[in-house]
């Protein structure tokens, strides 16, 4: 069951949200970026924003534990609700496989359980690919990860709602049953089971090109490796355990004691990101693990196409 | 609870069994089964996972080998000292589905550590096993884990040690050569289970001999080190063809992990 918004009602009515928590949309400044909003801005509803959704429920940086004392303490969770207004299917479906692993039953990760609860995601479904290099259509979006999801049509916004939490937001607004089309993209990529295809040939050509930046890590909606370590003032012993992103591209990532690193070649590490964005996570939890956003090609030094890679050279 | 808190545990004593291996037997109820393996917290400086080296469930060894900060800061831990864990964690040996089987373990260095687990799990439930052979080697004499234990193994299990080098005395009369000189002199029975843990090259070798032996790959099980931080599945390090060898090892069947060109 969904509702139903009139255009002409969509800017009251994001304004309106704010009274329900830090109201967070895209705005475009130099680039398109998720931000709090303030007076004046602009929502922009046309482009992708730069820094996917992830960074919401798992920051670059933050401490894990306080130290003290010689002792590890748990911060107190102060998480405020927020509510983040446009994020597309792709970055809202990374938080979906997010949960996988930060909301597994046996290690729940109750930081960034908090922050899902306490988070109203209202999504914006791309009528037209934000990105040349959008491929989600062949990547298997699912209706899912979301509160309330606007589709626009020629008068108004059929509103998709998920949960009790977006149902709130829109109850005075009136009901309607429409099947939502799910974002189509020219660019596709071939489904493949890309375990025939480790041979180091296969990622020469791609890695080649590759310079180990880890902006496509840093950039992927669903990439959160991260390192532990302790920051402590030498004089006060105080100070935190830190969880810092990290990136499968670096070389001291699979780093052990005596020195030895077992992914140690460039295309290793190259061909470890793509399979397990599109083979690994897929053998685990039945969907990949890559959403088709697009921003690793988008922004990639050098401008490597994996997806072309896969669909032409991979046979 | 916050999964990547520890909690404090009192060390009961502090053991240096070698010139750079430490034992450190904590109280502790956690009881981990052989193979699986704690994180330890030292505050200020990091944490290490570290393989449990008993089976008991008041106490807990951890065998350290100092190769880093954190290492070295455990072995400056005193009797009374309190220490950090966080675990168990892993799969550990599957110790109940290897009933009724004859047991070998082949170890290198502190390989044999979470060895020694087996050994414990072992004594307490020797009814279930058949016999148990031990292939250790180390690099020198002075290197040998759990010196006092040895003559006690050799009461009830097949003991063999070996030494790369004979460097001063050598109290077991170890023949020297590599473990896998060892193991390819005596005999195992071929429908036996073996369990391995030590530097890469010694396993792939101790899988090849094995293999003539008769031994197939899946009665073969190895124990792997990753670089690890959450141990929980998340942080991504310690991937490996897109097993977490944090949760669902750090022990494989050979059959499942020989073809990790990663
Ligand atoms: C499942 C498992 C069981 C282990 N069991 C034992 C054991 O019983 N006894 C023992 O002495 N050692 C064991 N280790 C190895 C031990 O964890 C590392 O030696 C230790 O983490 C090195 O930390 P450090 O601070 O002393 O060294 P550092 O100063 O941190 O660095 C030394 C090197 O170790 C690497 N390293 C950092 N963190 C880890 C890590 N978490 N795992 C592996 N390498 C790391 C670094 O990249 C660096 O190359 C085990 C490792 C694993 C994964
Ligand atoms: S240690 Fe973090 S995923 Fe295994």
């Amino acid at each position: 069951m969904g509702k139903v918004l009139e255009k002409e009602g969509l800017h009251n009515f994001i304004l309106s949200l704010q009274k329900h928590g830090l109201l967070i949309a895209p705005v475009t400044t130099d680039m398109t970026r998720f931000k709090v909003l303030e007076a004046g801005d602009k929502v922009e509803l046309n482009n992708n924003p730069f820094f996917p959704l992830k960074k919401y429920f798992l920051p670059n940086e933050e401490p894990v534990l306080k130290i003290k004392n010689g002792l590890t303490k748990e911060p107190k969770l102060k998480e405020p609700k927020k509510i983040i207004f446009g994020a597309r299917l792709c970055d809202i479906n990374g938080l979906a496989i997010l949960d996988k692993l930060y909301l597994d039953q046996r290690f729940v990760d109750e930081t960034y359980k908090k922050r899902r609860e306490n988070t109203t995601v209202i999504g914006l479904n791309c009528l037209n690919p934000p990105s040349e290099n959008c491929f989600c259509g062949s990547m298997g979006l699912q209706k899912e990860g979301y509160d309330l999801l606007f589709h626009e049509r020629e008068l108004d916004y059929y509103i998709d709602v998920l949960t009790k939490k977006g149902a709130k937001l829109v109850k005075h607004l009136r009901s309607e049953e429409f099947d939502f089309p799910l974002p189509k993209t020219d660019k596709k990529l071939d489904p493949k089971d890309l375990w025939p295809f480790m041979a180091d040939k296969f990622w020469e050509k791609d890695n080649d090109l590759c310079v180990s930046c880890q902006r496509c890590t840093i950039l992927c909606p669903t990439c959160f490796c991260f390192d532990l370590h302790d920051d402590v003032n030498p004089a006060t012993k105080s100070g935190d355990r830190l969880r810092t992103i990290d990136s499968c591209h670096s070389p001291d990532f699979t780093q052990v004691a005596g020195g030895h690193v077992f992914r140690a070649k460039r295309l290793q590490r190259y061909r470890h990101r793509v399979m397990h964005k599109l083979q690994f996570f897929k053998d685990k939890f039945d969907r990949s693990m890559c959403t088709g956003c697009g921003r690793c090609i988008d922004y990639c030094h050098s401008k490597i196409d994996f997806v072309k890679t896969i669909n032409e050279d991979f046979k | 609870m916050n999964i990547y808190n520890s909690k404090q545990y009192k060390i009961l004593d502090v053991i240096k069994q070698t010139g750079d291996n430490t034992l450190l037997r904590i109280k502790c109820d956690l009881n981990p089964m052989p193979g699986q393996f704690v994180n330890v917290s030292i505050p200020g400086i990091g944490e290490a996972p570290i393989s449990s080296a008993s089976y008991n469930d008041k106490l807990l060894d951890l065998n350290v080998r100092i190769v880093g900060n954190v290492t070295k800061a455990m072995t400056q831990l005193k009797k009374g000292d309190e220490i950090g864990l966080r675990g168990p964690y892993g799969n550990g040996f599957p110790m109940k589905e290897l009933k009724g089987k004859d047991l070998v373990l082949v170890g290198g260095g502190c390989g044999v550590a979470p060895l020694r687990g087996i050994i414990e799990y072992v004594d307490l439930h020797w009814k279930d096993y058949k016999d148990v052979y031990m292939f250790f080697g180390y690099r020198t004499p002075g290197d040998i884990l759990f010196k006092d234990e040895i003559s006690g193994w050799n009461d009830k299990y097949k003991v063999f040690l070996s030494v790369d080098q004979e460097v001063g005395a050598n109290p077991f009369n170890c023949p020297v050569g590599f473990v896998t000189d060892n193991l390819k002199e005596n005999k195992v029975p071929s429908n036996a289970v073996a369990l391995m843990c030590g530097p890469p090259i010694m396993m792939t070798k101790t899988t090849e001999i094995l293999k003539e032996k008769g031994l197939t790959e899946k009665q073969l099980y190895v124990s792997l080190e990753r670089h690890m931080k959450c141990c929980t599945g998340k942080c991504g390090h310690c991937m490996v063809h897109g097993q977490y060898v944090c949760l669902d090892g750090p022990v494989f069947t050979y059959d499942e992990v020989k073809n990790l060109d990663e």
